[in-house]
């Protein structure tokens, strides 16, 4: 223990003495650890947020989103969708076998909306009365959309945590009216918050009974998509078959003509998410991998110079005992403790940079202990890989030669 | 003790050859207090270098305390250097960065395993050298004789069989000179054993025997019946100075 302690202080003394070669040693690692961990961080915050996204729209493995359009997943965004289903093909899904529940929406183009004098510009969906319940969200005042409310198209309204803030400067609006466009609602009900999901703020949005949506805020009864539920997890794929073949006879879509509509399973969502952050992380780690490879020849060649200034030390060690393997396994620990001292600054560093990207650009990162293990365990691999050439040239110098 | 027998030592620097030690026979028995005299470049330090196992001869036999060393390897030259032998150098050879606490502490290091009362023996051996008041002084902050008593302290500590020194005295003034040669007597009057290399001849006849090294030849090989006493000499010296 005690020899062990004095080796340790041994090391950190001649750290300390060659500070300034430390420093230097130390700067590209940092650099490619810190930049691993913003990688990382990224990565980690991106897939608990699309998790968290996921659950909170209740998507579960037992079922899929049916959207209108045709297209890939990944590389529709930004493009305008034809909408192209209907509450009829919401019908005809709902009576397949196996499917549990339908729950169809419609969003409405972004509109004005206004209570009083107060105005916001929100989103605006046609729900059905299952829709609140499909997607985890509770009631903070008031109630959900009925199904009287569909049966009559009623002019009611249930609106987000953010609208209230907005319109109503945050006092509970259950019963007050607003407007969507010309169209003058009743407030029934509000959602409980759901908070920000990174990208969009989930509060903000005001739901209509699906059929008002249709039938008085838009001049088609088509709708944007459908959440289908299965009674069994296993069945999903036989049912989005069944569910396209479905949709393309009602569409009259003839062999060779793409779909005009796009089925998501959960699967595929997470296979996407995962695709797209790897391919970063794998470019990013390519350039700290670039980063840590340099630092270590920096490293390498530094500490060759200083064995050579060190000869002298070297010397006088194995006048008074040391053997080849002391003076390797002393200037190995001390490499190894300039990579990890690096490491660590790198991870300090690299999650303040995670948390101002949060802050400053709004990039979801979150830490993870496996991100901490890895720029650790990087470093000390750089460090003991590229000290072993200097640790072998001072073992191998010869102690009279070194006295010298 | 030790015992050469036919000692040779030959540097190769690419095809060049130098002779340095052409064949040297010597014997020094427990509690000697030995002097090596002769020129420059006679070879006297490669002779201390081999008989302190930091270099091996090119041929011959050296026998330490009975068993040949030229077929240990460097691991066991490394141990036996640690726990028998200890070394002053003309320069000091301490490490800079380090109190002379440290310095003096640096052999248990290599022991294997570090003793418990290491920093009581390291006080006791700056102690031994009256520098029990400069434990916490790193080399830049002493002077030239204290260097080296904290040298001869660091040789003293694991208790050696010899202690070696080359030109302990090469670098000092005439005042720290005697201070050291007077610290090393009196060791030597306890008992312990002293190989000196010296080419100052007041320095050799303070030691009890002296060797004359001349061409990598032992030359002479005297015992000195009444060496100079050094602590009489600095107490002349000081008086003088009055
Ligand atoms: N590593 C070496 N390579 C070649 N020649 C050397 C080496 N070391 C010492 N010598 C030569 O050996 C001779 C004896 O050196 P040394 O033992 O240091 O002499 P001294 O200590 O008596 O002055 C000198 O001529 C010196 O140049
Ligand atoms: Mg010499």
């Amino acid at each position: 223990m005690s020899l062990a302690w004095r080796l340790l202080k041994a090391a950190l003394s001649s750290l300390w003495a060659f500070r300034s070669y430390a420093a230097l040693m130390m700067i590209g690692l940092i650099i490619g650890i810190a930049s691993l961990t913003v990688i990382h961080q990224i990565g980690q915050g991106a897939q608990q947020q699309v998790a968290a996204r996921m659950a909170s729209m209740g998507f579960g493995a037992d079922a899929f989103y049916i959207s209108s359009g045709g297209g890939r997943l990944g590389v529709r965004r930004g493009m305008k969708r034809a909408v192209t289903l209907t509450p009829v093909d919401a019908a005809s899904i709902s009576r397949l076998d196996g499917v549990a529940q339908v729950v169809p929406h419609k969003n409405v183009a972004r509109t004005q909306v206004t209570a009083g004098s107060n105005h916001t510009n929100t989103r605006v969906r046609g729900a059905p009365p299952g829709w609140a319940a499909a997607r985890n969200w509770s009631m903070l005042h008031g109630r959900f959309i009925s199904r009287a409310d569909i049966g009559q198209s009623a002019r009611v309204a249930v609106v987000g945590t953010t609208v209230v803030r907005e319109l109503y400067g945050g006092a509970n609006p259950v019963g007050r009216r607003l407007r969507i466009g010309r169209t003058p609602f009743i407030v029934v009900g509000v959602l409980e918050s759901k908070g920000s999901s990174g990208w969009r703020d989930r509060d903000d949005i005001i739901l209509v009974p699906l059929s008002t949506a249709t039938k008085r805020l838009s001049r088609d009864d088509k709708i944007s998509g459908m959440r289908v539920t299965m009674t069994d997890a296993s069945r999903v794929e036989e049912i989005k078959g069944e569910v396209t073949a479905v949709l393309r006879e009602n569409h009259s879509l003839g062999p060779g003509v793409p779909d005009d509509f796009l089925i998501i399973t959960p699967d595929e969502l997470m296979k996407l998410i995962t695709r797209q952050s790897r391919s970063l992380v794998v470019m990013l780690t390519f350039v700290s991998a670039v980063s840590l490879f340099v630092s270590g020849v920096v490293i390498m060649n530094i500490m060759l110079v200083a064995v050579s200034e060190r000869a002298y030390e070297i010397g006088v060690r194995r006048a008074v005992g040391a053997r080849r393997r002391d003076i390797l396994y002393q200037i190995l620990m001390e490499s190894l403790m300039v990579a990890a001292a690096g490491g660590v600054c790198g991870l300090l560093l690299g999650i303040l940079l995670s948390y101002l990207a949060t802050l400053l650009l709004g990039i979801p990162t979150a830490f993870s202990p496996s991100g901490f293990l890895w720029a650790l365990g990087f470093s000390a691999a750089v460090g003991l890989f590229f000290g072993v050439a200097p640790a072998k040239k001072a073992a191998g110098l010869h102690p009279v030669e070194a006295l010298r | 003790m030790i015992k050469l027998k036919g000692i040779t030592k030959t540097y190769y620097r690419g095809k060049v050859e130098t002779p340095v030690l052409l064949g040297i026979d010597l014997h020094v028995r427990p509690g000697e207090f030995l002097a090596i005299m002769g020129p420059s470049g006679s070879g006297k330090s490669t002779l201390l270098h081999i008989l302190g196992l930091l270099d091996r001869p090119s041929g011959g036999s050296y026998l330490l305390d009975g068993s040949e060393t030229s077929t240990l390897n460097d691991d066991e030259l490394a141990r036996l250097r640690n726990a028998k032998l200890g070394f002053v150098f003309q320069a000091f050879h301490l490490l800079p960065k380090s109190t002379a606490l440290d310095n003096v502490l640096l052999p248990f290091t290599y022991a294997g395993h570090f003793p418990q009362d290491a920093a009581h023996r390291a006080r006791h051996a700056l102690a031994r050298v009256g520098l029990e008041h400069r434990l916490h002084h790193r080399p830049g902050e002493m002077s030239g004789g204290e260097c080296q008593r904290v040298a001869i302290a660091r040789a003293l500590v694991n208790d050696p069989e010899v202690i070696f020194a080359d030109e302990p005295t090469g670098n000092l003034d005439q005042r720290s000179s005697l201070e050291v040669i007077s610290i090393l007597q009196g060791l030597n009057a306890e008992g312990r054993t002293i190989v000196l290399v010296t080419h100052d001849t007041a320095v050799g006849c303070m030691c009890r025997r002296l060797v004359r090294l001349i061409y990598g030849r032992v030359d002479s090989d005297e015992i000195i019946a009444e060496p100079t006493q050094a602590m009489r000499q600095l107490q002349t010296l000081m008086e003088a100075a009055k």
